[in-house]
């Protein structure tokens, strides 16, 4: 059994990656990949819901922030979902996570949270700059 | 003889006309001595040969007898619709060529047709759909139907270089020797399409049971399996790794025997370990097996008990579609069924619902789900067999030594004219202090926590403890797997003891503690300092210890 399932959706352009399990040093770095390989370059951000996550230590953070960090250099935005009382809230706030990615209780908050801190999404006609090439 | 096989007509351009009486009739001495030579074709010693010998013996006493130069048996196809060359001598070809002729057309199509003997004096004259006997040169012909129970199975015809009037003699001869051989042929034909059945059905079984068990961390597991003597049963069982310290463990049981119950056995297993896998409850499981078993053609029906282990808790959950009772076995006293309320077998309604039942497993006791060909005897009550299932199992103290105790008591003496299966769960004694080592490799983090959880938990640590201690350690047991410098080889060391209330940990690995480097480190060590209460790094000459402690807050 594997420690960890990743399921990915697209909720307009955002995509949506689900992880199911527990994440470490063990599985981090190909989560990362596989979810920064669904990104386009036309995508307005990522949603990483993290609901059904028992549990993620520091390599886990890592991966958050370096994905994070290059989605920042695309101007594209990123959330979290961690629900109230979830277990692993524990870590992220040791790491201050809610207020350096930013997080919603739901999939549905997280993503509107996401489109309001990206420019173009209220206008879906605008064309994406980053899409033009 | 069948009455069909008894009209005997000659082919050719006038067909139809009556054979009998065409050629001059030998005289009576030598018709005598080629009955005599017939006989031979009724040896008991024929019918201990397979097939292939069968036929092969077969041809040469006909060569011999009626003094020809060809012949060949060609056997009617599953459909009966052609006839195929099974054997031949003087017209191997046919059978390399794998000639197939039409019921209905040619020479030997229209015996098995019209299940009459056919004589054609000269094949130049004759609708012959076989090309090879022309191509070798064959003057003429007399061929008969082979009958079984009034059923055409094929054809048996003879040929000669030279043009030759066959006799009535020569006709009654090869009728007689077909009457003779055709049901052997039938019943080693039979035969064979049973033993290819049976062998393919017990590949299609081995094939289709686990090749070796999992390894899940907290839980020794242990099961056997014994084919039927005869048969091919539909027994299966499974384990399941599901996440979280999670275990499921299956055992089924399809009714019937044989391929079919085989292949449905194949299409059960995974099915359950499909929704299994999902992490659905055990009760939805077999629901949702029962829904997807409504949908399979030539559906039949199985017993099935599922279950589902807690290796952290100790929880157990079954759900049983009309399946005998798992059996729990402490170390001393008496061995008890579990009361698991038997839903329908799986297949028998269109909506059951089946009942979950949940037993604390201790660390000493053992699980055992088997099938009923285990406590099922012929000629005795199925109470007097569950009853020494439970005398059998008494006093067991591990998985295998139950499975082996059972199968001493219960297979061994049986007459396994059922198949049976069983698994046995227990859980793995977790001792109060741990001192482990490790291998340092990423891929075993997850056992570790795995391993302190259910340590853990015997202390009274609440949710957030266990949160806590968890993560702190991981964190530690990360630091000591990117420490070591040879890996493969390198290992580290975990201690943990609880007292008063506190938890102690210690991590040591054979590295050099790292001053955090980058950010990766240096939040792995925030995080342990914000988990815990007491943190202290000693590097020493031989290595880095991680000494943390955390009162449990319950």
């Amino acid at each position: 059994m594997s420690l960890v399932r990743l399921e990915t959706r697209t909720e307009g352009r955002v995509l949506v990656a689900m992880l199911n399990g527990e994440i470490d040093m063990s599985n981090a770095a190909g989560l990362g990949a596989a979810i920064s390989n669904q990104l386009s370059n036309a995508s307005l951000g990522l949603v990483v819901d993290l609901t059904e996550v028992e549990y993620l230590d520091s390599a886990a953070l890592h991966m958050l922030f370096e994905l994070r960090r290059r989605l920042g250099t695309r101007g594209q935005a990123m959330r979290l979902v961690v629900p109230p009382g979830a277990i692993i809230a524990q870590a992220l706030e040791i790491m201050d996570v809610p207020r350096t990615i930013g997080v919603g209780e739901t999939p549905d908050a997280a993503l509107q949270s996401l489109l309001q801190a990206v420019p173009e999404a209220g206008s879906p006609a605008a064309p994406n700059p980053e899409a033009e090439h | 003889m069948q009455g069909g096989g008894e009209h005997i007509r000659q082919g050719g351009p006038g067909e139809g006309q009556e054979f009998l009486g065409i050629g001059p009739d030998e005289s009576t001495d030598l018709a005598a001595e080629k009955v005599t030579h017939l006989y031979r074709l009724g040896d008991p010693a024929l019918s201990e040969l397979n097939l292939e010998q069968l036929l092969r013996e077969l041809l040469n006493r006909v060569r011999e007898i009626l003094q020809v130069d060809t012949v060949a048996i060609l056997l009617l196809d599953e459909r009966r619709e052609f006839l195929e060359a099974r054997a031949a001598v003087g017209i191997e070809e046919e059978v390399e060529r794998g000639v197939r002729i039409p019921v209905g057309r040619g020479f030997a199509g229209r015996i098995a047709a019209e299940r009459a003997a056919i004589y054609i004096g000269d094949v130049e004259h004759a609708e012959i759909v076989n090309p090879i006997l022309r191509e070798k040169g064959i003057r003429s012909l007399l061929g008969v139907p082979l009958i079984v129970e009034a059923e055409v199975i094929g054809v048996l015809h003879v040929g000669t270089l030279q043009p030759r009037t066959f006799t009535n003699d020569d006709a009654v001869l090869l009728q007689m020797a077909a009457a003779r051989v055709a049901p052997g042929i039938e019943r080693a034909r039979l035969f064979q399409a049973l033993e290819r059945e049976h062998q393919l059905a017990v590949a299609l079984q081995r094939s289709l049971l686990p090749e070796h068990l999992p390894d899940v961390a907290g839980v020794t597991v242990s099961a056997r399996y014994f084919p039927a003597r005869d048969e091919v049963g539909g027994d299966w069982y499974d384990v399941i790794d599901l996440d979280r310290g999670l275990v499921g463990v299956v055992i089924g049981d399809v009714v019937g025997h044989g391929a079919r119950a085989a292949a449905l056995m194949g299409q059960l297993r995974t099915a359950v370990r499909a929704y299994a896998i999902e992490g659905m409850a055990v009760d939805v499981v077999l629901q949702r097996v029962n829904r997807l078993l409504q949908t399979i053609r030539l559906r039949g029906m199985a017993t099935a008990a599922y279950a589902v282990f807690d290796s952290e808790s100790g929880q157990l959950s079954v759900a049983s579609a009309g399946h005998p009772p798992p059996v729990i076995v402490p170390p001393s006293g008496d061995p008890q069924f579990l009361e698991v309320d038997p839903g329908p077998p799986l297949g028998a309604i269109s909506h059951p619902s089946f009942a979950t039942t949940t037993h604390k497993l201790t660390g000493e006791e053992i699980l055992l789900l088997y099938t009923d060909g285990l406590i099922e005897v012929r000629g005795e009550s199925l109470q007097a067999g569950l009853d020494r299932l439970l005398e059998a199992a008494r006093g067991a103290t591990s998985a295998d030594g139950l499975c082996r105790g059972v199968t001493r008591a219960l297979v061994a003496s049986a007459d396994t004219e059922d198949d049976v299966a069983l698994v046995a769960l227990r859980h793995t004694a977790i001792p109060d202090e741990l001192a482990l080592t490790f291998p340092a490799d990423p891929t075993v983090l997850a056992d570790v926590r795995q391993m302190l959880r259910r340590w853990i938990h015997q202390f009274g640590a609440g949710r957030e403890d266990v949160g806590a201690v968890t993560l702190a350690c991981g964190e530690a047991c990360a630091n000591a797997i990117e420490h070591a410098y040879s890996p493969g080889r390198a290992s580290f060391e975990l201690e943990a003891r609880a007292e008063r209330g506190v938890v102690t940990l210690a991590v040591r690995d054979s590295g050099r503690w790292r001053p955090p480097r980058g950010d990766n480190r240096g939040r792995g060590l925030m995080i342990i300092k914000a988990s815990m209460d007491d943190v202290e790094i000693r590097p020493s000459a031989t290595g880095t210890e991680v000494l943390m402690s955390r009162r449990l807050r319950g």
